[in-house]
């Protein structure tokens, strides 16, 4: 009886170590990992902030409050890489929207070709981005590249283009080379989204005498809300943090016209060997960054509520 | 019960994560007094005792690098050589990086434009004190090789190699515009590029490597500079101070000359987003007449089977008034690491520097190597007597003319901690400039209070 009864105890304590404890001691060692690879250099790197952390200078650290941040912020550059930021960032998720979403509805209908045109399309995802950088550096080289070749030959230009070397058309180029490079995502993100729309609402759409355009403002895009709202945030942020692309394409120039936030953070701690205004120029994006995507996850909401 | 357990354990795990991150995020080690140092004897010298020293090169050569190794390890038996490359534009802050955290290799390669920064923050040792023979080589050097290598008057370096920043003409271009000697002063390129583009020579006639991403803009600009001047100050006095900022000062002159030649189509627009290697190729191609361009660059201009003009790319003295321009010098260093490692290690260092740097059995034999094998300049002023260098030499250019641009060649002036930083912000200004987006003098009254902030701080 009493062997019966310890042996009850017995499985009810290990019931109630598999409810209650088992699942916490499941996930220490994930919750280790990530403090120890996630949340501790954000904890670091925030604490790095406040002191001074010249690389030249490695003995001297003083604590200086919010000087890093103060110093980025009145910098020469600051103003004018964030109205850039801005620019890029808009042209570069609006292009890269229209782009895929373009695509999207080109790949769900059913025409010919249309598996080696996903192929192609896709393709440039494929590619790391240095290498997408360099193919373009090369295909808009002003002397000798493949563009300006091709639009001589065809008599649209009398004179190469110096595309990396014009202020605007350097911008222009940047954001080209993003949607060519981003695009193929975005593409699957919103054919994912136009395959689950059931077929019988634009059976009813068309019942109701709706066609083209009519449709696609009223039935396909709501229904594609919630795949804008993961488009944009990523989009937004990958657009804001923009470096590898710009760091072989235009280096920043010319006159600083393609230098994002993002550059000057690797200039401060990889050219002047600061890594306390580089840190805070980090903290800085990240957010931005963080406004950004709560404003839009507010707008849509917003009118998910509306409608 | 229950609840107050399981709330309990909840909050032994999050004490748990935030002790991990409070010790981990602990006190930057800045201020910590360094540690008591503890004098180890250097281990004995005994005999056949090896000593293994890392020596970090950009990548360029490396199969002759590795050679000389091999060479110099046939004659150091005691010394082993690891070779170590990084390419060259990360070369800078990969070792920064590695400096940073205290894993300095012993040997390494320098540069002029690195030293002031490298100096102060006691990444490099000084040669000159650990080994004052190696003030022995002073005066057969290039004085702005020797001012190059020197840091609050000791010197860190034994050239590797060196080189000036020359002005380079296509000749069957300027004969064919019927034009027998290149421009002596920027009116002269001004008037020859007016006629080029007329006849229909080139669209362009001058091509610079101004890319914001482009090292060596700053060096071009300086010669451009340098050659309008006479003597120092163009840009700073002895005391780093900005001497550039007024209208008529010889950088006023060049950055009007470059913007009005922007305008007239003298420079070729892609010039603002041009590097080395394409500039060098859309000169092979004709494109343009005139560049500006480390010397090193002849030998491949004029490589045979690289082009139509083959032969063609000739070096001219620097235009204006006193035909100077930069010198520049790139040079083998040593880190303080050698000195820790110990007497053996100290003197293999030095073997290995004087073997790469100086002479061996009386002669510069790897300097020398570099010019013939890889028409790479040099700072040891001798060799422009060595009939061997004469003949590698006279393939792609003129000796005489080198020989006079070397002796007109200046270190950059204004070399200092922050020199890399204000290079930097320069390269945009002077984009700026060239664009029209900002007037000249606002140009140069930027590049001087950014200046003064930085060596404020």
């Amino acid at each position: 009886m009493a062997q019966q009864q310890t042996g009850a105890v017995r499985r009810k304590a290990s019931a109630y170590y598999m409810e209650r404890i088992y699942p916490y001691i499941s996930i220490l060692p994930v919750a280790l990992v990530i403090a120890l690879f996630a949340i501790y250099p954000i904890f670091h790197a925030v604490r790095m902030s406040f002191y001074q952390y010249v690389l030249t200078k490695p003995n001297q650290h003083p604590f200086i409050g919010l000087d890093n941040f103060t110093d980025v912020i009145t910098s020469y550059y600051f103003r004018s890489s964030i109205q850039t930021t801005g620019i890029y960032t808009l042209a570069a998720v609006t292009g890269v929207i229209i782009y895929g979403l373009g695509v999207a509805l080109l790949m769900n209908t059913k025409i010919s070709l249309s598996t080696p045109l996903k192929i192609v399309i896709l393709l440039p995802w494929a590619l790391p981005a240095v290498v997408s950088g360099l193919l373009w550096r090369w295909i808009l080289n002003a002397d000798f590249g493949i563009l300006n070749g091709m639009l001589y030959a065809v008599g649209l230009i009398d004179n190469y283009i110096p595309f990396l070397a014009t202020p605007t058309l350097a911008k222009a180029s940047l954001v080209m080379a993003f949607i060519w490079k981003e695009g193929p995502l975005v593409a699957i993100f919103f054919l994912a989204g136009l395959q689950l729309i059931p077929e019988e609402l634009y059976e009813a759409a068309r019942i109701d005498g709706g066609a083209g355009w009519r449709i696609l403002r009223y039935v396909t895009l709501p229904l594609l809300r919630p795949v804008f709202l993961v488009v944009m945030v990523y989009e937004t942020m990958t657009a804001i943090l923009t470096f590898d692309t710009i760091y072989v394409m235009t280096g920043g120039g010319p006159a600083n016209s393609t230098a994002l936030i993002s550059w000057f953070a690797y200039a401060e701690i990889f050219k002047s060997l600061n890594l306390g205004h580089g840190i805070a120029l980090a903290i800085i994006i990240a957010l931005i960054t963080l406004v950004l995507i709560l404003l839009y996850l507010r707008v849509l909401r917003s009118e998910e509520t509306a409608v | 019960m229950n609840k107050i357990y399981q709330r309990s354990l909840f909050l032994v795990m999050v004490a748990l994560l935030i002790t991990t991150l409070v010790v981990g995020c602990g006190a930057p080690a800045a201020e910590a007094p360094p540690a008591e140092e503890v004098e180890e004897p250097p281990p004995a010298e005994g005999e056949g005792e090896t000593v293994s020293l890392d020596f970090v090169v950009w990548a360029y050569g490396l199969e002759t690098i590795q050679d000389n190794i091999n060479n110099f390890q046939a004659a150091n038996p005691n010394c082993e050589i690891n070779l170590v490359n990084y390419g060259w534009t990360e070369y800078h802050e990969t070792m920064v990086g590695r400096f940073a955290a205290g894993d300095a290799p012993p040997l390494l390669y320098g540069s002029d434009h690195w030293l002031e920064e490298w100096g102060s923050a006691g990444w490099l040792d000084s040669i000159s004190s650990n080994f004052p023979q190696v003030l022995d080589y002073d005066d057969e050097l290039a004085p702005y090789a020797l001012q190059g290598m020197t840091y609050q008057d000791e010197v860190y370096g034994l050239s590797y190699y060196a080189d000036t920043i020359d002005f380079v003409y296509n000749e069957e271009h300027l004969k064919e515009a019927g034009f027998d000697s290149p421009p002596e002063s920027w009116q002269d390129v001004w008037d020859m590029s007016v006629a080029l583009k007329e006849q229909g020579i080139t669209d362009y006639p001058l091509i610079l490597a101004f890319s914001q991403d482009e090292g060596a803009s700053i060096e071009a600009m300086i010669s451009m500079i340098y050659s309008r001047h006479e003597g120092s100050g163009a840009l700073f006095d002895e005391n780093n101070n900005p001497t550039f900022n007024s209208e008529g000062s010889a950088a006023y002159e060049a950055i009007e000359w470059l913007r009005e030649a922007y305008e007239a189509g003298i420079l070729d627009p892609a010039s603002l987003q041009t590097t080395e290697i394409p500039q060098v190729q859309s000169m092979q191609a004709g494109a343009h007449t005139f560049t500006i361009l480390p010397q090193y660059n002849m030998a491949e201009l004029n490589n045979p089977g690289s082009g139509d003009y083959v032969g063609s790319f000739m070096i001219g003295l620097m235009p204006g008034d006193s035909h100077a321009t930069v010198g520049y010098v790139r040079f083998y260093a040593m880190t303080p690491e050698a000195e820790k490692m110990g007497q053996t290690a100290m003197e293999c260092a030095w073997n290995f520097l004087e073997y790469f740097g100086g002479k061996t059995d009386g002669e510069y034999k790897v300097v020398k190597r570099w010019a013939v094998e890889n028409g790479l300049g040099f700072a040891q002023l001798p060799l422009f007597e060595d009939s061997d260098v004469q003949e590698a030499f006279g393939q792609w250019g003129d000796v005489d003319v080198i020989s006079a641009q070397a002796e007109l060649a200046r270190a950059k002036e204004g070399l200092s901690p922050w020199f890399g930083t204000w290079d930097i912000f320069t390269r945009a200004e002077i984009h700026k400039a060239i664009l029209g987006q900002q007037s000249t003098m606002d140009t140069l009254q930027n590049m001087e209070d950014y200046w003064n902030e930085l060596a404020s701080e």
